[in-house]
């Protein structure tokens, strides 16, 4: 799949004064809304997009400054207004009752949703919440330890990363249990997709994304660990970044939870185990 | 006054499992207050409501006041699991005013205060609450922080690596210092009132918290565009109500925010420092309630 051809299957919606570009796949009157990682976009799913959508309606979005949406220039657009504009956009969509499914950066958008839906600040409806390969572990002292790497290494790493497609390409692939089953070619649609529209402005803000984090710590954990909802975990067992630790620390704080662990398979499982990813998600 | 008499006039509602202290005119008074429009209050940092006690008498002749202590401050609870952020004392603000049935209001703001506005702006803007918004004042805030003048407490405060030291080492003559500094006319300082504003400081517990609320400068950074975006994109008519004096919230800021908010009137209080509702409180409330 090229990224034209991704394209050509979404729309872009005008959400306040940006414009979005959503995939919207399906006719059931399950919803599931998908919320993408940090730096790459709503293609990560276009090897399970066909399978998703025979048993749900799959919305997803590029998360504004990624893949075809608007991207900004010298700014950084913080996870609270990436919220109101995804909300915006569902409420836009007619949507009223969903499973909401979070990968990676999209996270922590999931979380400050469900804050708020805690709050009683918004009526959407939502039935679970499906988080797979996140960054961010429930116990403090290791977030603390994981935001120092992060800050000094993978936002080093990150930086370099997004300098150059090469640098890109090598650790997109590291992120792989199986080297082989992302190929060239999908790398160059998803670095072209992150580039695209100087999107390389991006790379300025990493530092205020994982403040941001730090910053709502205890405001989007105590938002997981307060809420009622079914929360179900799907995990890519080798992921270098998102380790097994952290779904497993997870598991044990949160009430209500499964886990799916997938073998094989890295930060990326729906590109690289899709079946088994898709089944993790369908078989509930 | 005393801070035991301000803490009469007021009552601890339990929002989000919490207790905020929250002064609410309305209950002390009678039937007519109920046609009054209501006047909410977002008090500065590192104080509390306590600023307001020699306005408060003018201002609700007209208004149903209601001023809260955030969480953190004053005579609220002061939790060490706790983020602080400027965006969560939104959310508890929202959140008191919708426990207490308010739907209109005019949304005054003073320092740490303006910062909690322009996040409740950003959300009214983005049509995320129901709250409607008559009138925005805003009173010596410093929303463009890269032109305020930071007191050296504020910056080692902030940082992450002396702030908490610094909190611990932090005592009533500092505190003291620091505030009779941010006065205009040093004879305007009263020592009683700044002796009740330290001790509604350390109340709780409150200095085992003092740095992480000092973070909030950090986060006008991070939320620079979202919150001055907001403003430049409100259509609420807005008063800004600026002491001319203030080191900290120096005058440049309101100049600029003159020019950037769509619908505003800007009003200048001479020989006025930070604390304007206590050094010049009839000056104060003169332009808030007439112009």
């Amino acid at each position: 799949m090229t990224s034209k051809e991704w394209k050509s299957q979404g729309l872009m919606i005008p959400i306040f004064d940006k414009k979005i570009f959503t995939i919207d796949a399906g006719d059931s009157k399950d919803c599931l809304v998908i919320l993408h990682g940090y730096a790459t976009s709503s293609f990560d799913y276009y090897k399970v997009l066909p399978e998703l959508s025979k048993h749900y309606r799959v919305i997803i979005h590029d998360l504004i400054g990624f893949g075809l949406s608007d991207k900004l220039e010298n700014q950084y657009f913080t996870i609270m207004d990436q919220v109101e504009y995804t909300l915006e956009l569902w409420k836009i969509m007619g949507l009223e009752k969903v499973t909401i499914l979070a990968h990676d950066y999209g996270d922590a958008i999931a979380k400050e949703i469900i804050s708020r839906k805690n709050a009683g600040f918004i009526n959407l409806d939502i039935k679970k919440l499906i988080l797979f390969n996140v960054t961010v572990p429930i116990n403090f002292n290791e977030f603390v330890d994981i935001q120092n790497i992060l800050t000094n290494d993978v936002s080093k790493k990150m930086s370099a990363m997004m300098a150059s497609i090469a640098i890109f390409k090598k650790n997109i692939k590291e992120m792989f249990f199986d080297k082989t089953k992302i190929t060239d070619e999908e790398l160059t649609e998803m670095w072209y997709l992150f580039e695209c529209n100087n999107g390389r402005d991006t790379i300025n803000f990493i530092s205020n994304y994982i403040s941001e984090r730090k910053i709502f710590w205890f405001k989007w954990n105590k938002a997981l660990e307060e809420s009622k909802l079914k929360i179900h975990l799907i995990w890519g067992k080798q992921d270098p970044l998102a380790t097994e630790n952290i779904a497993e620390s997870l598991s044990e704080v949160l009430t209500n939870n499964k886990v799916c662990w997938i073998e094989n398979s890295g930060h990326f499982p729906m590109l690289e185990t899709p079946k088994e990813w898709t089944d993790c998600i369908i078989i509930e | 006054m005393k801070r035991e008499d301000w803490k009469n006039k007021g009552k601890l509602i339990n929002v989000f499992n919490r207790n905020l202290f929250v002064i609410d005119t309305l209950v002390s008074s009678n039937a007519i207050d109920n046609n009054k429009e209501t006047l909410v209050i977002l008090h500065g940092y590192p104080t509390s409501s306590y600023d307001y006690y020699k306005v408060l008498p003018a201002l609700s002749k007209q208004y149903r006041v209601i001023i809260h202590d955030h969480l953190g401050f004053g005579f609220s609870d002061k939790p060490l699991d706790y983020s602080y952020s400027l965006i969560e004392q939104a959310d508890f603000a929202l959140q008191l005013y919708k426990q207490l049935g308010i739907k209109k209001v005019t949304l005054l703001a003073h320092d740490y205060g303006t910062s909690i506005a322009t996040e409740i702006l950003a959300r009214h803007n983005k049509q995320q609450i129901n709250l409607q918004i008559d009138k925005l004042i805003l009173s010596n805030g410093s929303a463009h922080i890269e032109l305020s003048k930071l007191r050296i407490i504020q910056k080692l405060l902030k940082n992450k690596i002396t702030g908490k030291l610094v909190a611990s080492l932090t005592y009533y003559s500092i505190f003291k210092k620091n505030m009779r500094n941010i006065y205009f006319d040093k004879n305007k300082v009263n020592n009683e009132e700044l002796k009740e504003m330290w001790t509604l400081l350390e109340y709780n517990n409150g200095r085992k918290v003092i740095h992480q609320l000092t973070n909030y400068i950090n986060e006008r950074y991070y939320f620079w565009h979202r919150w001055i975006g907001a403003l430049k994109e409100t259509q609420i008519p807005t008063k800004i109500i600026w002491a001319k004096n203030d080191p900290i919230a120096v005058p440049k800021i309101a100049k600029l925010l003159h020019e950037e908010i769509p619908n505003n009137k800007l009003i200048w209080i001479e020989n006025c420092g930070h604390f304007l509702m206590l050094e010049q409180p009839e000056k104060w409330v003169e332009k808030v309630l007439n112009e």
